[in-house]
């Protein structure tokens, strides 16, 4: 009770990374609930992952075409939102453009997708020099490294995020449920794709910076999949998966800071012990209702 | 004579750039009651969504008698076509028929929900609004796509094998619907479908689509016995 105390009071140490961990948290269910009702979930691995890529390379590339940076000469964490956006919206275009060819194959490029993007990040650390620890706390996410100013353009970018997704909640759940309708609606069906791939996009680069790969893509997917087995409702599976993702990161933190344990990988547990609570629950019930039916 | 609800001049259709279908020249009346049939494979939903605007028309005109942007047609997919994670009632699939005529910003409101109501009361299934839509069995799925179409307030109601996998009692449901829908609204109605024997009963013309072509007559010409047995054998033309 005292470390929940403590953890709420206003100056607790650490409440920035706690605010930025619960803005991750809920923001990325709500951008994750189109990748699992899309059944992109795999994209939801491969794009944090070419996010890290992007981060790693943009450090490189600073390298290459300007020269050695040195801390205080260039923003580092401006460098790998640049690279992290690049390569998350990039790689995010590509794929999708492909997908439109041909379903059939779509799991092998993923998965192509995710294994270059692992490579590359470690290839790009290794051959800049100056890949210090700050920058593979970067690629890690360090969220406890937050800081007021980077926690105020997490807070602003992901508070547009939320307010693009909940107004043109219904042309992106026409697009997403039945593209063809809203084609004959006259509705610009590419447009509003690539509206939600942008907001998909900064979601992503912005929570691996903030939080790692790891965390992002955990809730990307986890949250609203265990909301679909509690919701009947588009607007209330949004609203519950991301009540779920608060819920989880609120948690992981409250465990992590009190029994010392690495944040990240804490939230993603318990974002997942609750997801196999509420499907063994899930599966009571239907196994109940089905008993009791004549 | 009043302009045809849809009119295709000498139209190909086609897929990256190939003609599956060439040299189409046919009219729908304003209120008729339209079947597209067809061997399988032949190009009837090609041709279907040439009619809807899916495929670019790879050359001639259609032409539509009503303006598109405003009055968009109704379309009824396949149900097999839709995705069973979304979590949707079928109030919510209903109501996406109303987002044909609502800017972006502008909200579902009261109207909408009150012609979503309507539009389910006109298939028979208001009772049902907060079920999930996925709970439903095949008939009242493709009744509630039909809702969904009516919700959009179209002249011209496109349907892709509505009758297909549903069984018999849930068939006669969805054909009464569409043809009370043209007998009573003065709806014109295309339906794409296999099942000669049901169309037959209902409807007074037929887009014949086959041999890379389609041809539209009226359905005793090309319903006629010798006709089907012409193209499906003798079996069929008993059916």
């Amino acid at each position: 009770m005292s470390t929940l105390v403590q953890i709420l009071s206003p100056d607790f140490l650490l409440r920035d990374a706690l605010v930025g961990s619960v803005l991750v948290g809920v923001v990325c269910p709500l951008v994750g609930a189109y990748f699992v009702l899309r059944r992109m979930i795999f994209l939801g691995v491969a794009l944090p992952q070419l996010s890290a890529a992007g981060i790693a390379f943009s450090f490189v590339g600073y390298r290459l075409a300007v020269g050695a940076h040195e801390h205080g000469n260039v923003s580092e964490r401006e460098l790998a939102m640049l690279g992290s956006f690049a390569f998350t919206l990039g790689g995010l275009l590509v794929l999708t453009a492909f997908e439109r060819r041909g379903r059939e194959t779509v799991e092998a490029r993923i998965g192509v997708t995710y294994a270059i993007a692992a490579a590359l990040t470690i290839l790009f650390l290794a051959v800049d020099p100056h890949g210090d620890a700050e920058m593979v706390n970067l690629l890690k996410g360090d969220i406890l490294a937050t800081t007021r100013t980077s926690l105020t353009l997490l807070a602003y970018v992901l508070g547009a995020v939320v307010l693009v997704l909940f107004a043109f909640r219904k042309e992106f759940l026409l697009v997403s449920f039945d593209r063809d309708l809203a084609v004959v609606f006259g509705k610009r069906a590419a447009l509003w794709d690539g509206l939600l791939y942008l907001l998909i996009g900064i979601t992503i680069s912005l929570g691996v910076m903030t939080a790692g790969p790891l965390v992002t893509f955990g809730f990307l997917v986890v949250p609203p999949l265990t909301a679909r087995l509690v919701t009947r409702r588009m607007l209330s599976f949004s609203l519950v998966a991301a009540a779920i993702g608060g819920a989880a990161a609120f948690g992981g933190f409250y465990c992590a800071y009190r029994m010392d344990l690495p944040l990240g990988p804490a939230e993603v547990a318990l974002a997942s012990l609750m997801l196999i609570a509420v499907g063994a629950a899930s599966m009571i019930r239907q196994g109940v209702a089905r008993l009791r039916a004549p | 004579m009043s302009t045809p609800a849809l009119a295709l001049d000498d139209v190909t259709l086609g897929y990256d750039g190939r003609a599956v279908l060439k040299g189409v020249t046919l009219a729908v009346e304003q209120g008729e009651f339209c079947a597209l049939l067809g061997p399988n494979g032949a190009g009837k939903t090609t041709l279907l969504r040439g009619m809807l605007g899916l495929l670019p028309v790879l050359a001639g005109r259609i032409e539509y008698g009503f303006d598109r942007r405003t009055s968009p047609p109704g379309y009824v997919p396949q149900r097999e076509s839709l995705d069973p994670i979304f979590p949707l009632t079928v109030l919510e699939v209903v109501l996406m028929g109303t987002f044909a005529r609502l800017r972006p910003l502008q909200p579902a409101g009261r109207r909408q929900h009150r012609l979503a109501a309507e539009c389910l009361a006109q298939v028979g299934l208001d009772a049902i609004a907060k079920q999930p839509f996925w709970a439903l069995s095949g008939g009242q799925k493709e009744r509630i796509l039909i809702a969904r179409a009516l919700a959009a307030e179209p002249r011209l109601l496109l349907l892709d094998e509505p009758t297909a996998g549903v069984d018999p009692g849930a068939t006669v449901a969805i054909m009464d619907v569409i043809t009370r829908l043209n007998r009573e609204r003065g709806l014109t109605v295309v339906l794409v479908s296999h099942q000669l024997r049901i169309v037959r009963q209902v409807v007074r013309s037929v887009i014949w689509v086959d041999d890379g072509g389609a041809v539209k007559g009226t359905a005793e010409e090309l319903l006629s016995p010798e006709h089907i047995a012409d193209v499906f054998g003798a079996v069929a033309a008993r059916g």
